[in-house]
């Protein structure tokens, strides 16, 4: 075991030595990131150029608003997605990167690039989507095709509930708060629903969102009992424990699961597109990515855009290439991927880049919890949620 | 119970010790039951047949086992360690430390002690039983399946020793500033019989129940700009309070103050304050008298909310995960973010490892200083 | 003492009280009556974003704060009064609850909800707590001086772990098929699912606040029972007091000041309940007040918070925490001015 992991950790250190080869770093920088693996891999690459700080940290979006406001700003670079790109765009902490680009960014391709107005404000490292995972020698022994439309998904979880095979055909992440909001969200879009009228009211009370909500309920009884507590990793562990048949997942996970350290059923799951609603796709995807303090010194945002440039380089990625479902270069798609792929090509929209649906986010996420247990009904339900995004948005001075 | 008449029927001593027996297991259970998770593979750690998660197939395969034998001697020198620290260890330190109750040589004998223990257990012990296992025969054959790999991880390649650190500084900076600070003002409010003085108990005490997400969430955005609001004071040199070792100590300090001042008080109040006038009348201020004549006999009741005060600033996870960068990160944050990362399996052994190891530090705490808390809550450090 | 001495000897902790205390309570106070805001304006921006097969650009209407000359947001900060409690606290559905009669309805208002499991929360495991600690007291004092020390040892286990530790520890045992629930399922011979309805995940909480605490008001009891005068119950046993006699009359009235102040420092924990919430992840079932300061203090997915709903909601816990303290402290003052 122990001659195992120095084997390991040397052929570690070869791979990381590589990056190291292409950046050398006097300027003291320091980061702030999600904890995702992909993130362990960027760090530990920009590690290899020298003086960095690397902060791992899940809350790190509580934080890199403050710290970026600081002049000078707490950290020089930062992670950002779809959503937490929003505050730091409006209050303009980003500093625009072209010019950087252009003189130290081979690496950096155009697919990669977040731009506003013309201006590039962040490097997108990777992508991440829901698609379908599924048990394949369950859905084959069934006869059953493998689902494309949340109908049909539901359609065959109670075949295979039928059938006995296991008790619980599905695992969702529909954790109370930020996930089951989220599964809300990704469904409502998916019937071709719309969250606000033009001028930014709610209009989530409608006959596709009682329609979300009772498939929601729906797939609740093929789901284990205790799906409110559920979240990805619950529902990874699901899969890898062959507790469940399907899962609409999301693609980040879909190296774990056929993980054979980790799960007890590896290679017999398989990869589909994103199930879709009865308009399009059910499923959003998100950009994740690299962005630079406005408040540092040109001396520190040029280190900084070198060492962003280092860790994309392609050898990093393709050293780590099922980490992530990487945006550049150096990436071979594997199997894994494909869902993601799949799910993309069948329309999936990006989750929405605006501040109206992240305090809708939120009233979604701590009122749908009475409709799930019983207490409400869907209308009471989406009036009730739509009352306290009217009031949360007022109170943050986004609707008069 | 050398009275014949307070010699209990044979009823109530069954009913009260039974109580006892299933208190303990209840309270020990599952503590006892993640440190034996924290040593196996995801797949059993998360087995649902509990002999599974003990025996530990997969483990075994993977990473090899333990055989009757190892665990036969482990346990018996876990049991010879345990009894030891419990018995020999407060006498040696009592014999060679000057002044037994100071916390100082308590400190130095604990962490040496642990030393001791941590390579006697770690160390020598597979290297003897390395030897030994292929000989004993059928009791050499591994049986439960073991694997200390995620603690390898977590201490090696996750370098959790800087967060032991980190954990330790933050600590021990709000024992010692809390008890200083704490003592000076339990003593005060208990030499003093004036209304303020009650009604600043009663005020410390409301400070108490105000709820902690507020007050840290309105520390962040001050700590965090620190160096331009404290400008006009310090100048060029205004630090940034965010991410400080010092600033957590302050603001834990504070929190715990109430509590530290009321348990104070009522101690101080305890220890008759003829005895400190008797000083004043041979003509010491009320500071001498303070430091020649209640120093020395305040340690139980200091040490004991000492004590608190560790437990409140080593479990801590609010502040701590709210005001500190990852540099100064101490363990209990730490380990939340391995919960709460995008995780997989294995993670979560890792963090259960993690929890697992920075609960050994408080086992030896409180196996050291158990007969100070009781003795210090004897003495009257709590009278309401 | 002397005024000024005793200020000197108060001065650094009153100090550090006001300053990391004091301090935040007040503009928790004032915020809770004002409503800052950014300025917004519509503008028009294209904006790119990256994918997975391609970057795709589009043109839109997007609301967006006013900058100033330094970059900074221009914010504006209005007095709104009580506006931030009625939206706490939702007067108009606890009116319409009330004239219906209707407990679910009032229920399903996140305030009252909160309150009322604070409430249960606090108030039933105070006696749970107090009893468990009392009786584990009196059984290891009755018990051989030779196991005290490892029985007193494993009580105070619970107390000293971490406390979002211990839960986890507890929600593991119970969690899908944790191996206490499916033990249970093997016993009882049906599906179990601890997480899956409100009273059972209420259950749990209680069984950990017991389970974590009553170590605490144990070892503050064993310590009282040392003090516990001999003579008087020697006196009480030439009278012929039976064991419960003696209990009920010498040793509770003894320890009566220990369980005031376990109640002060239990009344002041419990009602702040919320490593319970997070630990068992609770939130769909049931919530405590501070879960709901802690929500609407959550930032939103693009950086927003509520801080005025917030602000309000906390002083109303305070409120509610100063309440419940009352009779206690009563207590304390008649003795303070007894003595």
């Amino acid at each position: 075991m122990k001659l195992k992991s120095i084997l390991l950790s040397g052929a570690f250190a070869v791979s990381a030595s590589y990056a190291a080869a292409h950046c050398h770093n006097e300027v003291p920088i320091k980061t702030i990131s999600n904890a995702f693996p992909a993130y362990e891999v960027l760090t530990a690459a920009m590690a290899e150029c020298g003086n960095v700080e690397s902060e791992l940290d899940k809350d790190h979006r509580l934080k890199i608003v403050d710290a970026f406001s600081a002049n000078p700003s707490l950290y020089h670079i930062a992670s950002i997605t779809n959503s937490t790109s929003v505050p730091m765009i409006d209050a303009d902490l980003l500093r625009p990167l072209d010019d950087l680009i252009a003189a130290h960014g081979p690496n950096i391709g155009d697919n990669m690039k977040i731009k506003v107005d013309g201006k590039t404000m962040a490097i997108a490292a990777f992508a991440n989507t829901q698609h379908l995972m599924y048990r394949e020698d369950i859905l084959s022994d069934l006869g059953i095709a493998v689902p494309t439309t949340w109908d049909e998904y539901i359609a065959a979880a109670e075949k295979i509930q039928a059938a006995g095979v296991v008790d619980y055909p599905i695992g969702h992440y529909m954790k109370d708060g930020w996930n089951l909001a989220f599964v809300f969200i990704n469904h409502y879009m998916g019937e071709g629903g719309e969250f606000f009228n033009d001028d930014w009211t709610p209009s989530i009370n409608n006959a596709q969102g009682v329609a979300v909500l009772e498939r929601m309920a729906k797939m609740a009884t093929l789901m284990d009992p205790e799906y409110l507590v559920s979240d990805t990793t619950f529902v990874t562990k699901q899969l890898q424990q062959g507790k469940v048949a399907m899962a609409n997942l999301w693609a980040s996970r879909a190296g774990a699961v056929n993980d054979p350290a980790e799960s007890s059923v590896a290679g017999k799951i398989k990869f589909g597109a994103g199930l879709k609603g009865s308009a399009t796709a059910g499923s959003t995807i998100w950009w994740d990515g690299w962005s630079v303090a406005k408040n540092i010194s040109d001396e520190e945002a040029v280190a900084a855009m070198k060492m962003i440039n280092a860790s994309l380089s392609s050898d990093v990625i393709s050293a780590n290439n099922d980490a992530a479902i990487w945006l550049a270069a150096g990436f071979t798609p594997g199997e894994a991927a494909q869902g993601a792929f799949d799910t993309a090509a069948g329309g999936a929209p990006n989750y929405p880049m605006n501040k109206y649906i992240g305090s809708m986010h939120s009233a979604l996420g701590s009122g749908l919890a009475a409709f799930m247990t019983g207490d409400k009904d869907a209308a009471t339900t989406l009036a009730d949620i739509e009352a306290a995004y009217v009031s949360d948005a007022k109170e943050k001075g986004l609707l008069q | 119970m050398s009275n014949p008449s307070q010699r209990q029927p044979l009823g109530l001593k069954i009913l009260s010790n039974g109580f006892l027996v299933f208190w303990c297991v209840v309270a020990a259970f599952p503590i006892l039951w993640i440190a034996v998770m924290s040593f196996k593979t995801p797949l059993d750690a998360f087995a649902s047949n509990p002999f599974v998660v003990i025996a530990g197939p997969n483990t075994r395969e993977m990473a090899g086992g333990l055989s009757i034998l190892d665990i036969v001697l482990g346990l018996v020198l876990i049991g010879v360690l345990v009894r030891q620290g419990a018995r020999w260890l407060p006498r040696k330190v009592e014999e060679y430390a000057p002044t037994p109750n100071l916390a100082m040589p308590w400190l130095i004998g604990g962490g040496a002690y642990a030393l001791v223990s941590f390579i006697l257990l770690v160390l020598v012990l597979p290297a003897v039983l390395g030897v030994l296992n292929p000989l004993a025969g059928p009791l050499g054959n591994q049986v439960i399946g073991l694997t200390t790999e995620h603690y390898e991880a977590v201490w090696i390649d996750r370098g959790f020793t800087r967060n032991f650190v980190n954990s330790m500084v933050v600590t021990l900076g709000v024992v010692t500033v809390s008890l200083t600070v704490g003592t000076l003002a339990g003593y005060g409010l208990a030499r003093s019989d004036s209304l303020f003085a009650f009604w600043l108990l009663v005020v410390a005490l409301v400070f108490r129940a105000l709820p902690h997400s507020v007050l840290v969430s309105g520390y962040l955005p001050y700590f965090i700009t620190s160096s331009e609001w404290l400008a006009p004071i310090f100048g060029e040199n205004a630090p940034t309070l965010y991410g400080k070792p010092w600033a957590v100590i302050a603001v834990l300090v504070a929190i715990n103050q109430p509590f530290t001042i009321w348990m104070l008080r009522s101690f101080f109040q305890n220890i008759p304050s003829e005895l400190d006038e008797a000083a004043r009348v041979d003509g010491c201020s009320h500071f001498e008298a303070f430091r020649r004549v209640i120093v020395p006999v305040m340690w139980p009741g200091v040490i004991t909310t000492g004590l608190f005060s560790f437990l409140l600033a080593y479990n801590d996870f609010l502040v701590t995960s709210l005001l500190l960068d990852a540099q100064n990160m101490t363990m209990v944050p730490a380990i939340a973010n391995m919960f709460n990362r995008e995780t997989t399996a294995s993670d979560e052994v890792q963090a259960i490892a993690a929890a697992v190891s920075i609960t050994a530090p408080l086992f030896l705490l409180v196996l050291v200083f158990q007969r100070q808390i009781v003795s210090g809550l004897t003495a009257g450090a709590v009278k309401g | 003492m002397k005024r000024k001495t005793f200020f000197i000897f108060v001065g650094p902790s009153v100090c550090m009280m006001l300053v990391f205390i004091a301090l935040p309570l007040l503009s928790v106070l004032w915020q809770s009556f004002h409503v800052t805001q950014p300025i917004y304006e519509q503008v028009e921006v294209e904006t790119c974003t990256a994918g997975l097969l391609g970057s795709t650009c589009v043109t839109e209407m997007k609301t967006r704060p006013i900058l100033d000359e330094d970059g900074k947001i221009l914010t504006k900060t209005t007095f709104v009064g009580l506006q931030s409690y009625r939206n706490v606290i939702e007067p108009q559905k606890f009116n319409a609850a009330l004239a219906n009669g209707s407990w679910t309805d009032l229920m399903n208002i996140r305030f009252w909800a909160a309150l009322r499991f604070t409430l249960f929360f606090t108030l039933l495991t105070l006696p749970l707590v107090l009893g468990t600690g009392l009786m584990i007291a009196l059984a290891v004092n009755n018990t051989l001086q030779r196991i005290k020390g490892p029985v007193i040892f494993i009580s105070l286990l619970p107390f000293i772990v971490t406390p979002v530790i211990g839960a986890l520890s507890i929600r593991w045992l119970f969690i899908g098929d944790g191996i206490l629930t499916a033990g249970l399922e093997w016993w009882l011979d049906r599906d179990i699912a601890m997480f899956a309805q409100a009273w059972t995940i209420e259950l749990m909480m209680y069984m950990y606040r017991v389970w974590h605490v009553a170590p605490f008001a144990f070892v503050v009891f064993y310590a009282g029972l040392q003090t516990v005068s001999q003579d008087a119950v020697e006196a009480a046993i030439i009278d012929g007091a039976s064991r419960w006699q003696r209990l009920r009359y010498i040793v509770i009235p003894h320890l009566m000041p220990l369980v005031i102040f376990l109640t002060l420092i239990h009344l002041m924990d419990a009602y702040r309940a919320f490593e319970e919430i997070v630990g068992f992840s609770a939130s769909a079932h049931v919530i405590s007040l501070q879960w709901l300061t802690y929500e609407f203090l959550l930032q939103d997915g693009t950086g927003a918070r509520a801080i005025s709903r917030a602000s309000a909601s906390a002083i109303l816990t305070m409120i509610g925490i100063a309440i419940l303290l009352g009779f206690p402290l009563r207590r304390v003052w008649r003795d303070q001015r007894g003595s």
